[in-house]
């Protein structure tokens, strides 16, 4: 099978400091893929390169068989829209509903004009219904992302992220601001959503047993170097 | 030993202060000229003062009682102000969305067009709404509608640039998260960081709204129209129960906006 992301030989250094140490890895469709390690260990600093958000030294990334890396921001912006990104604090917009929140992913299709009065195609909101339900918040659609609970909130992320029909998600702690029985069932979601959808998901945790329980397979990064 | 580096420690650090406190004092010398200078050339005179009081005195004494005869026609100047304000400040708005779109550092629009349109904005609010409506009352004849383009560009600056602060201040989280979908930075700000920052900008307008009303009273001094217009007449002409009737519809007028204002404020934060 082909894998939905691939990198290889990923570097990344900031000053003296060495981030990233020649990481190499695969995750396949339908996969969720746990990365284990201390803070510090460069997780974000791998999480950010892949997202787009950080430039690596050097390595290869690719997207469905496709370089997303390197220089061209133009690249970088395109590759962007394919990759869901869900973080540790869900990043919603507060003070819009749920499925506000959602329609985020829908931004660069949108004219101008929708997004200024908010008035949004059937096609749309019917797809962003859709999102919310497959992550079951359905009865909140209109509800504000602040009065949310934080599973929830991170429940409309990973709709947000589905709006998008990426193949490949990538999850930064996505579970370190939940309590323990929350977390499980965040994590129980991603990892049905990789099966049922044949999400690629790239998922950094702290914790062993998280990750034991719910990857299909753990790497840990330590001092910027990967191990599986 | 220890004792003596002690009391050595604590005698260079007497010194210290001294010293500090010697280079203190040609500070406050200066301070001292300067505001001296300040007094003469602000011709402050107690004597002068003593001499108007009696003045002053028989002027209070005739604005008693008020001259209500033409109390419809101040009321409605009264409301004029209101409608002067209320338009400038929605003018003064439009104006600033698009500035502070630009010079908001967290937007991340390029510095060609950030740092003109900060110039832009520090030009305009350090024109004061009196000096635009002097000039537009030039340009535009007497009226209201001067003073309505005199607070519009004056208040352009001043929201654009607390509406630049209330955007700079909105988490980045959600913006980062919108821009990992591809989403252009002028959607980015209107879906995520103008309804963030919804209620500091909404409670901005009203602020703005309410300083407008107080200021403007005193447009109509250029001719720029409102109460202040009719005020000017009536000192000129020394109907000072007239100017009371006048003082008395501006402090109950501005009291009113300010509470209005200031409850709605409140609901907002």
């Amino acid at each position: 099978m082909t894998p939905v992301l691939s990198v290889s030989g990923l570097s990344k250094r900031y000053g003296d400091f060495q981030a990233l140490k020649d990481v190499s890895l695969e995750v396949a469709a339908g996969e969720l893929v746990a990365v284990l390690g201390p803070s510090g260990s460069g997780k974000s600093t791998l999480f950010r390169c892949i997202s787009g958000l950080t430039e690596p030294d050097s390595g290869l990334i690719e997207l469905d068989g496709t370089a997303v890396c390197g220089p061209g921001g133009d690249m970088l912006r395109q590759a962007r829209g394919r990759i869901g990104v869900v973080f540790q604090q869900f990043n919603l917009v507060g003070r819009r509903s749920a499925i506000g929140n959602v329609m985020t992913a829908a931004l660069p299709e949108l004219p101008i004009w929708r997004v200024a009065t908010g008035i949004y195609p059937v096609v749309m909101m019917d797809k962003a219904e859709a999102a919310l339900a497959s992550v079951g918040l359905t009865e909140q659609r209109d509800q504000r992302a602040d009065t949310l609970s934080g599973g929830q909130q991170q429940r409309v992320a990973i709709a947000r992220a589905l709006m998008q029909d990426s193949r490949i998600l990538l999850a930064d702690e996505p579970v370190a601001s939940l309590d323990p029985d929350t977390a499980r069932l965040v994590l129980a979601l991603m990892h049905e959503l990789a099966r049922s959808r044949g999400l690629g998901i790239l998922c950094t945790l702290h914790q062993p047993e998280l990750a034991a329980e719910f990857a299909d397979r753990t790497m840990v990064m330590r001092n910027g170097r990967l191990a599986s | 030993m220890r004792v003596a580096t002690a009391a050595l420690n604590r005698k260079a650090g007497f010194l210290h202060r001294a010293a500090q406190r010697a280079a203190f004092l040609p500070l406050l010398l200066i301070g001292v000229a300067f505001y001296a200078l300040c007094l003469s050339v602000a011709e402050v005179s107690i004597s002068r003062l003593w001499e108007g009081l009696p003045r002053l005195v028989t002027w209070i004494a005739r604005s008693w009682p008020p001259d209500l005869s033409e109390l419809d026609v101040l009321i409605q100047r009264g409301l004029e102000t209101v409608a002067m304000a209320t338009i400038g400040v929605s003018f003064g708005a439009v104006i600033a969305a698009p500035i502070c779109l630009l010079a908001a550092r967290n937007v991340g629009a390029s510095p060609v067009l950030s740092l003109p349109a900060r110039w832009l904005l520090n030009a305009l609010r350090g024109i004061d709404s009196f000096v635009f409506a002097l000039i537009f009352v030039a340009a535009v004849g007497l009226g209201p509608f001067a003073g309505v383009l005199g607070i519009a560009l004056h208040t352009a600056g001043s929201i654009a640039k607390l509406w630049a602060e209330a955007i700079e201040t909105t988490d980045m989280g959600p913006v980062e998260a919108a821009r990992m979908t591809g989403a252009g930075r002028l959607k980015i700000f209107l879906h995520v960081q103008v309804p963030d920052a919804l209620p500091q900008l909404s409670s901005i307008l009203l602020y703005m709204w309410e300083f407008n009303v107080r200021a403007s009273t005193v447009l109509g001094v250029v001719g720029a129209g409102g109460i202040g217009q009719e005020l000017k007449n009536s000192v000129d002409l020394l109907l000072f129960d007239r100017v009371l009737t006048i003082l008395v519809i501006i402090l109950v007028m501005v009291t009113l906006i300010d509470q209005l204002s200031a409850t709605l404020r409140r609901r907002l934060s």
